[in-house]
């Protein structure tokens, strides 16, 4: 069975007369000590997706699903205080900006420790060892004395690193990435990404990394969900996708990467941007912007069809030439 | 072929306290940076955060002057020239800033702002500022419709399409561009560089682009100059850049660059460390500390930028490990 399963999941926002669907549909499954990667622009519903799952849009959001389980618990029915004992501890969250995401009041080694203390009830000497041994696997120089750093003291390399030896205290289950890395230059990136996927391997944690560069995703993920306006637009194995993309917007994905264009003067682009709650077509959410776009999809929205190796929502998709 | 801008050895210092009634320390933001321009062409400089990229942006834009060095546009010293000189140079570099959101100012309809560099610097009627105005709204993509709007109206894409019409409203020869997109989507980012590129074409305009992006400065750039801690580590042809860097930051960069093709991805080179406190400067080459390569001479002697292979490369083993 699937660590995490996530079957026709909707989040709403708004009033009950006027609402807007921030996640439509939604079906996600990820197992353990797998690397699953989400991709979409701003605005496609991958960061709600998982603050619908880890509980943190209550009172803004409605989230609606069929079935909402992380190892074998109903997150759905599930109680506040039971939620409480598994997120941070069985699933924890790394944010875009490390800056924010600690608290600049308390020193790194307390914020390490807090979560040490709640869920493994750690005291003492065996609290401050295991904080210690935290910093060093996240390979901060210095440990020991970085534990009395505050966050203003570190770069922003260093304060991922911390906002990762936090994410990984309890040995989590599942860990979500969310653009752990857009905020830091390259070679921190590189860095960082690297020590993600070494913790991930001897952890045996499964690993969801939410992002827009697709680059990373192609060195790291095994699956890959590309999602477009709430809604999931293409899923399956990475190698797939990244040679045969069967969705219209995931080659449109591929092609604006500068790096797919080289030699060429003009990049190709996806024209438009993501409808927002307004302006969302009647039919297929793509069909104003899709390149191939027919009758059929301003009129009808596609369902998400199951392939052999993944599934697609489109009308026509791409490995069907002769449709078209 | 003609040179529009050139700079020389410019330096910038900056004073920074370092509390009550201790003497303030010196960072050197920028320390000796020397490169020439063309018409129509597009210098990029590349580097991690801290490097001196904006700095190097904001002298080149006339905000504020270099500490030394001399910075020459269309071949007359900004620094030798008066302030009515210096007027009529400032409208031949313009800037374009990372985040479109606070660039634009809220509270002035976007005809407004685009005609504002116009209102200040030529002598034209209402009308013919206007007429100006339309026209390099079509030339960007923008709809007739929006003169009226205010930037919170648009999107992100949409605003740096603004920022880049009102750089563009009195023709310069160069545009300064830091960062341009790297807080856009990249579908978004494509239409944005797309645009760049046509504008090029057409005015024959200079970039000089600013990104920690490799992979966008690959699709922009003629030269690219790769700095590291206010200095230039190498400089020269775009081609000769990717093809064979010769500076082991260079190739670290180029290495942590992640790509989309398997083929592509080079074996990562492991660079330990961040980027040094400027405040601190390690001794010696400033990447002594997280270089592969680093030998004892490194540590005492400062490289020199010099050519090797037809580029210029600071490294004293730019030979040695390049075998």
């Amino acid at each position: 069975m699937s660590l995490l399963q996530i079957k026709n999941l909707s989040v709403e926002f708004g009033s009950d007369k006027n609402p807007f669907r921030a996640v439509e549909g939604l079906d996600l499954t990820v197992d353990q000590g797998e690397i699953v990667g989400i991709v979409g622009e701003s605005g496609s519903g991958k960061s709600v997706t998982m603050m619908a799952m880890m509980g943190l849009l209550e009172g803004q959001g409605r989230i609606v699903a069929d079935q909402l389980e992380f190892d074998g618990k109903n997150l759905l029915t599930i109680s506040a205080r039971e939620r409480r004992k598994i997120v941070g501890k069985d699933i924890s969250m790394i944010f875009q900006d490390p800056m924010t995401a600690l608290n600049p009041s308390f020193t790194v080694g307390y914020q390490i420790m807090e979560v040490l203390k709640l869920h493994q009830g750690l005291r003492g000497a065996a609290l401050k060892a295991r904080a210690l041994e935290l910093m060093e696997m996240v390979e901060i120089p210095a440990a020991a004395s970085r534990l009395s750093a505050y966050p203003h003291q570190l770069s922003g390399g260093m304060s991922q690193r911390v906002a990762i030896a936090m994410a990984i205290a309890c040995n989590p289950k599942l860990l979500i990435a969310d653009e752990p890395t857009t905020a830091l230059d390259v070679t921190i990136q590189a860095q960082i990404m690297e020590l993600l996927v070494s913790l991930q391997q001897s952890q045996n944690m499964a690993l969801i990394l939410i992002t827009h560069d697709l680059a990373v995703v192609a060195e790291v993920a095994q699956r890959l969900a590309v999602m477009y306006a709430g809604q999931v637009a293409e899923m399956g194995k990475v190698p797939d996708i990244f040679r045969h993309p069967t969705h219209p917007y995931t080659e449109a994905l591929l092609k604006s990467i500068p790096e797919h264009s080289k030699g060429a003067h003009r990049l190709s682009t996806l024209p438009g941007i993501v409808p927002g709650q307004y302006d969302r077509p009647s039919g297929c959410l793509l069909s104003p912007r899709c390149p191939y776009v027919q009758e059929r999809c301003r009129a009808e929205r596609p369902a998400l069809t199951p392939l052999p190796q993944g599934a697609v929502r489109c009308h026509f998709p791409l490995y069907d030439k002769e449709s078209r | 072929m003609t040179t529009v801008l050139e700079a020389r050895e410019l330096t910038r210092y900056y004073d920074v306290s370092q509390g009550f009634l201790k003497p303030a320390a010196t960072v050197k933001a920028l320390n000796g940076v020397s490169f020439s321009l063309q018409a129509g062409k597009t210098l990029a400089v590349v580097g991690e955060s801290g490097c001196g990229k904006s700095t190097l942006a904001r002298q080149l834009t006339l905000i504020e002057p270099p500490t030394s060095g001399s910075l020459l546009l269309d071949g007359v010293d900004a620094a030798k020239a008066d302030r009515a000189t210096l007027k009529t140079m400032r409208t031949r570099v313009q800037m374009v800033f990372q985040n479109p959101y606070a660039s634009l100012n809220p509270r002035q309809k976007i005809g407004d702002q685009l005609a504002e560099p116009l209102l200040i610097n030529t002598s034209l009627s209402a009308a013919e500022r206007q007429a100006k105005v339309r026209a390099m709204m079509a030339k960007v993509g923008l709809r007739p419709e929006h003169y009226y709007r205010y930037p919170h109206m648009f999107s992100g894409g949409q605003r740096q399409r603004i920022a880049i019409a009102r750089a563009m409203m009195l023709n310069p020869r160069i545009v300064i561009a830091d960062e341009p997109t790297s807080a856009l989507d990249v579908s978004i980012q494509a239409q944005v560089l797309n645009l760049f590129m046509d504008l090029q074409d057409e005015f024959k305009t200079a970039y000089v682009f600013v990104s920690h992006n490799l992979a966008v400065v690959e699709h922009v750039a003629d030269d690219v100059m790769v700095m590291y801690l206010g200095r230039a580590v190498e400089s020269g042809s775009k081609e000769q850049i990717y093809s064979r860097p010769l500076h082991p930051y260079t190739q670290a960069l180029l290495s942590a660059t992640p790509s989309i093709r398997p083929e592509d991805r080079h074996a990562k080179i492991k660079i330990v460390g961040e980027l040094p406190s400027p405040l601190n400067p390690p001794t010696g080459c400033a990447f002594h500390k997280r270089c592969p390569h680093a030998v004892e001479r490194c540590r005492s002697e400062v490289p020199s930028l010099r050519p090797v292979e037809g580029h210029l490369v600071a490294c004293h083993r730019a030979e040695e490990i390049n075998v």
